[in-house]
């Protein structure tokens, strides 16, 4: 029972950055139609970000953490403006083969940049975990998550209360009435790039502390991504945020109590049986194949 | 169209260019001197293993230094002919086709994990050069009949009997296992399980994780129920400061063993800090009181050149293998008198030398007539209390 | 002319092991060929169909593992007390069930993928490959996992100790992979002339248009994932034989990558498009190895070449080129509308 229990407990928290690392693909593949693979190398972006920020330049650790979000943030929007612009109307194989190329010539600047070495960043939290009766967690990795909820209710905000979220789903709804109502699509398709950027950069920010930082640590992250979007359906933030806790438990029993070395494997799985059985996704209400 | 016309204009300059650096490559590979005698190195300096790649680069580099500074062997010069495998054996295969037909080297050190080991070693019967083994663990290397192959590194199965005396030193009863999930990882749980059973202990879970992994909550959960007193664990020492830290999260209280070798407790000290502390590490080389080891002179060598370089600190544990497989291949290169693939080898069977690591010298395994060469290493315990290592 | 052009280019080909005496070129060479062949899978899929398969490389190592497996003997228990063994059956033998088996789980994947398409084909396609990766990665019993399957045996043809041709060295592996490249050009070229090929294309082009004219969207999807998947399984094969070691890194998705890249950059769609990019790509990371670029700064190259390749030459250098000389000619000959030529070369 206490095994049953901490397992449980690990997955609520490793379901947070799930959902916030779902989310952003799912908005950006929503509203754009666009398959991100450089999803993953945001995350890795945002870790060594907040690296560059605490040890390499000593700032203050909650101070670095909103700087590396902000970067990431900045570098989606770059890459929307330099990659993707000028890729309007193109089909989604296209973007989705300038989406792998610029995934490797990130990754390996990366590796160029900070070389192979795993590198650890500290934490201000204390090394003792919380201990609740029978199990325990870790301080920082608590931090982690009420960040990540807070972050994943910030989006929900955006998305449904602001002028831009309003804008946003009109775009995800009809990309030409919205365009002919006055809407700048350019400036949507920015901001949507740049927000989902700024959430995978954030989880990277935020996990950074609690694992390692390498080169190719956005790859597990990618794959995760595209495992929870899939299974929320494409498009839908409600089923990423599901889905993410779904991928958590699923990986974290399974480990337990099946074969902890097929742990990776649920996420493939999981997209296997459902796109057989129902290939728009748990949550999906638009049926999206295309 | 025009601007078509100009990209397709500047395409052929592109392809021209490369044309020409292709056949500039092929006419440099006729057109090398015979001044110095090479050794052919072949190492994961990028990818998975890159960091341990590199350091036994490093510690290779070194040993070459201090060779040619003392006059090389047999009036020439030895030159390192470094190329890198990707930590793929894919390319672990071509590095070996690079180095014996293009660069033409009489002998080898490599490659680092027994996967990549293992992908080169068909290569080495069908062109009949030796290879020195530096850091491979798993017991097919020298057991399935190559006999070009020369391991100083130990492996796996000897690595579990140097330690059996010790389950009941430190009063071990019930040991669980985590492993990476590799031929370094799989290996040493199947060896020091057996181990543990045959010194009457009783096995617990045996886990394994993804070489990539980063998050063992699920692993350790299972760990923390199956109530131990002492977890083996075999892997990078990335995922050995991940394991030290949630394992401490996570309050799982058995003591931690980790095997292999390929680990620093250094950069334990430094990454995992606190929950570094009471851990044990099985490693092959001990820098940090180079008295212990069999030949201290050499050792306190090593360490104080390796710090001149201003190398990592963490390295020196991986280091020290390419120095002993330098040293050992320069040896034989000595007591063959002649840079030939075969004289190298008869000579290989008879060296003795002083080591980092202790004395080298190897023993038969492998099936009759067809054998491998098998050095006994050295195998030492320290343990990781205040942020320091110590002697056990 | 375009014929006696083909000619020459496969007699230069056919003579390389002669003139050439560096074997590592030659090996280059060798890996190239079973990369091509890859490729030339891949764009049946690609190219013609308009399927994106992101998990072709699964394909190519079921293939290797297949093959490697049947020819080392393996001995296995399904259940508890349920042992399946089999003895080492000859190499061919090994190749030809390496090749079919490959085949069906193409069949398998060519009925999924009438039931999901786009984005979510490709990413069924990616976890499909990595479900496998990870099957050969822990199934250590069968596939000895990470430890791999070495000691692979060569290739042998011919009658026992009569007349056997061995391939082990690299010449004979060379011709090996040239004969089985030039098989699959003449299968794919066939394939794509024929009905079935132009049912394929009109499918890519306007598929509720192809289906409404009656042409069979599932059976030609099957067939053409049967064939190339077939045709990546016996790359596969070619590359257990000659390298003689297969681990579960075969299974990597930098390698269905590196297969795409060769393919829309030689131009898809096109016949000699996979061999131009395979070639070009196969043998690029030999060129930037000796100009001592760090492979990590290689790794770059190739994402920015990507970029530009899908920014800049859309079609692919083949039809490029062709456009190009085409316009050349046009440009000699002024009586040719010149409006043709300007369509074909700004498509």
């Amino acid at each position: 029972m206490d095994q049953f229990l901490q397992h449980v407990l690990n997955a609520l928290i490793l379901g947070g950055t799930y959902a916030l690392l779902g989310i952003g693909l799912t908005l950006i593949f929503g509203i754009m139609r666009v398959v991100n693979f450089a999803h993953g190398e945001l995350y890795a972006f945002g870790a060594y970000m907040m690296y560059l920020w605490v040890m390499v330049l000593g700032t203050n650790f909650y101070l670095a953490l909103p700087l590396a979000v902000l970067l990431g943030v900045m570098l989606g929007a770059l890459m929307e403006f330099v990659l993707l612009r000028k890729m309007r109307g193109a089909d989604i194989d296209t973007t989705m083969l300038i989406m792998i190329g610029a995934w490797i010539a990130l990754q390996n600047t990366q590796q160029l940049t900070w070389t192979g070495v795993a590198k650890s960043i500290d934490s201000p939290f204390p090394t003792s975990p919380l201990v609740l009766g029978s199990v325990s967690v870790s301080w920082n990795r608590l931090f982690v998550f009420i960040v990540a909820l807070a972050l994943i209710g910030a989006t929900y905000v955006i998305i449904n209360r602001t002028r831009l979220g309003k804008a946003m789903r009109a775009t995800f709804q009809d990309r030409d009435t919205a365009a002919l109502m006055g809407v700048d699509i350019n400036r949507i398709y920015t901001a949507t790039f740049a927000l989902g950027s700024g959430l995978a950069a954030a989880a990277g920010a935020l996990l950074g502390p609690v694992f390692v930082v390498y080169p190719t640590m956005g790859d597990l992250a990618s794959l995760k991504a595209f495992a929870i979007v899939i299974l929320g359906g494409l498009g839908s933030i409600p089923g990423a945020t599901i889905g993410g806790f779904i991928l958590a438990f699923m990986e974290e029993l399974g480990a337990g109590y099946v074969s902890s070395g097929y742990r990776d494997a649920m996420g493939f799985l999981l997209i296997i049986i459902i796109l057989l059985v129902k290939p728009t996704g748990l949550f999906a209400q638009k049926e999206r194949i295309g | 169209m025009r601007l078509i016309e100009g990209k397709i204009g500047m395409m052929f300059r592109t392809l021209k260019t490369a044309l020409a650096v292709l056949g500039a490559t092929l006419l440099a590979a006729t057109a090398s001197a015979q001044d110095t005698i090479k050794i052919g190195v072949t190492q994961p300096l990028t990818g998975a293993f890159a960091a341990s790649g590199n350091y036994v680069t490093q510690g290779a580099k070194i040993a070459e230094e201090q060779i040619n500074a003392a006059g090389g062997v047999l009036g020439k010069k030895i030159q390192l002919i470094v190329e890198d495998n990707k930590s793929n054996p894919t390319e672990a295969v071509s590095t070996a086709e690079k180095l014996i037909t293009r660069e033409k080297v009489p002998v080898m050190l490599g490659a680092w994990s027994s996967t990549l080991t293992l992908a080169v070693m068909p290569k080495l019967e069908e062109y009949k050069v030796p290879m020195l083994v530096e850091t491979s663990s798993s017991g097919k290397i020298t057991t399935s009949g190559n006999p070009f192959i020369f391991r100083i590194s130990p492996t796996s199965e000897m690595e579990a009997k140097a330690f059996s005396p010790l389950f009941k030193k430190m009063n071990i009863k019930k040991a669980d296992f985590l492993a990476t999930n590799n031929d370094f990882g799989l290996g040493a749980s199947k060896e020091f399980s057996a181990a543990a059973k045959a010194a009457g202990v009783q096995v617990g879970v045996m886990e394994t994780m993804d070489p990539k992994a980063t998050d063992f909550s699920a692993q350790l959960a299972k760990i923390k129920a199956s109530g131990s007193d002492t977890l083996f664990v075999t892997t990078a020492v990335e995922q050995i400061t991940l394991i030290l830290k949630q394992a401490k999260d996570q309050q799982v209280k058995a003591r931690i063993i980790t095997t292999g070798g390929s680990n620093s407790p250094d950069q334990l000290i430094q990454q995992a800090g606190d929950a570094a502390n009471d851990s044990y590490h099985l490693v092959f080389f001990t820098p940090w009181f180079p008295e212990a080891v069999k030949n201290p002179d050499i050792a306190k060598r090593f360490v104080s050149l390796w710090n001149e370089k201003k190398y990592h600190v963490g390295g020196l544990t991986e280091g020290f293998r390419g120095w002993d497989g330098i040293y050992t291949i320069t040896a034989a290169i000595k007591a063959a008198g002649k840079a030939e693939p075969e004289a190298i080898r008869k000579a290989l069977w008879n060296v003795k030398v002083k080591g980092i690591n202790g004395d080298i010298a190897f023993i038969k395994q492998g099936p009759a007539g067809k054998e491998s060469a098998q050095n006994v290493p050295s195998v030492y315990l320290v343990k990781i209390a205040g942020g320091k290592v110590t002697r056990q | 002319m375009k014929r006696g052009l083909t000619l020459a280019w496969l007699l230069f080909l056919a003579s390389v092991p002669l003139w050439l005496d560096n074997l590592y070129i030659l090996h280059v060479l060798i890996m190239t060929g079973i990369f091509v062949i890859a490729a030339m899978s891949l764009n049946l899929l690609l190219g013609y169909t308009g399927q994106l398969s992101l998990g072709h490389v699964a394909f190519f190592g079921i293939g290797a593992y297949v093959s490697s497996l049947t020819t080392l003997g393996f001995s296995v228990h399904l259940l508890p007390d349920w042992q399946v063994s089999a003895d080492p059956k000859p190499v061919w033998f090994g190749m030809l069930l390496g090749t079919v088996v490959a085949g069906l789980f193409g069949w398998a994947i060519g009925r999924l993928a009438f039931k999901v398409r786009g984005a979510y084909f490709v990413i069924v396609t990616i976890s499909f490959a990595e479900v496998i990766r990870l099957v050969a990665l822990n199934w250590v019993e069968l596939t000895q996992g990470p430890m791999a399957l070495n000691n692979i045996p060569y290739l042998r043809l011919g009658i026992p100790e009569v007349f056997e041709v061995a391939f082990l060295r690299k010449p004979a592996n060379y011709y090996l992979v040239l004969a089985v490249g030039i098989l699959c050009y003449i299968i794919i070229r066939r394939l794509v002339k024929s009905r079935a090929g132009r049912a394929m294309i009109a499918l890519r082009e306007n598929e509720p248009l192809a289906s409404s004219v009656g042409v069979d969207v599932t059976r030609y999807l099957v067939l053409a994932t049967v064939v190339s998947a077939a045709m990546a399984g016996a790359a596969g094969t070619l590359y257990a034989h000659y390298v003689r070691i297969v681990d579960p890194d075969v299974f990597l998705f930098i390698y269905t990558v590196t297969m795409v890249i060769m393919v829309i950059s030689g131009g898809k769609g096109t016949l000699a498009g996979p061999v131009v990019g395979g070639i070009i790509f196969g043998l690029l990371p030999e060129v930037l190895r000796s100009a001592r670029v760090p492979p990590e700064m290689q790794w770059v190259v190739y994402g920015v070449l990507m970029i530009l390749v899908v920014y800049f030459l859309p079609q692919g250098i083949v039809p490029a080129v062709r456009d190009w000389w085409l316009s050349r000619r046009a440009a000699d000959a002024p009586d040719v509308p010149a409006e043709a030529t300007t369509k074909a070369a700004s498509r």
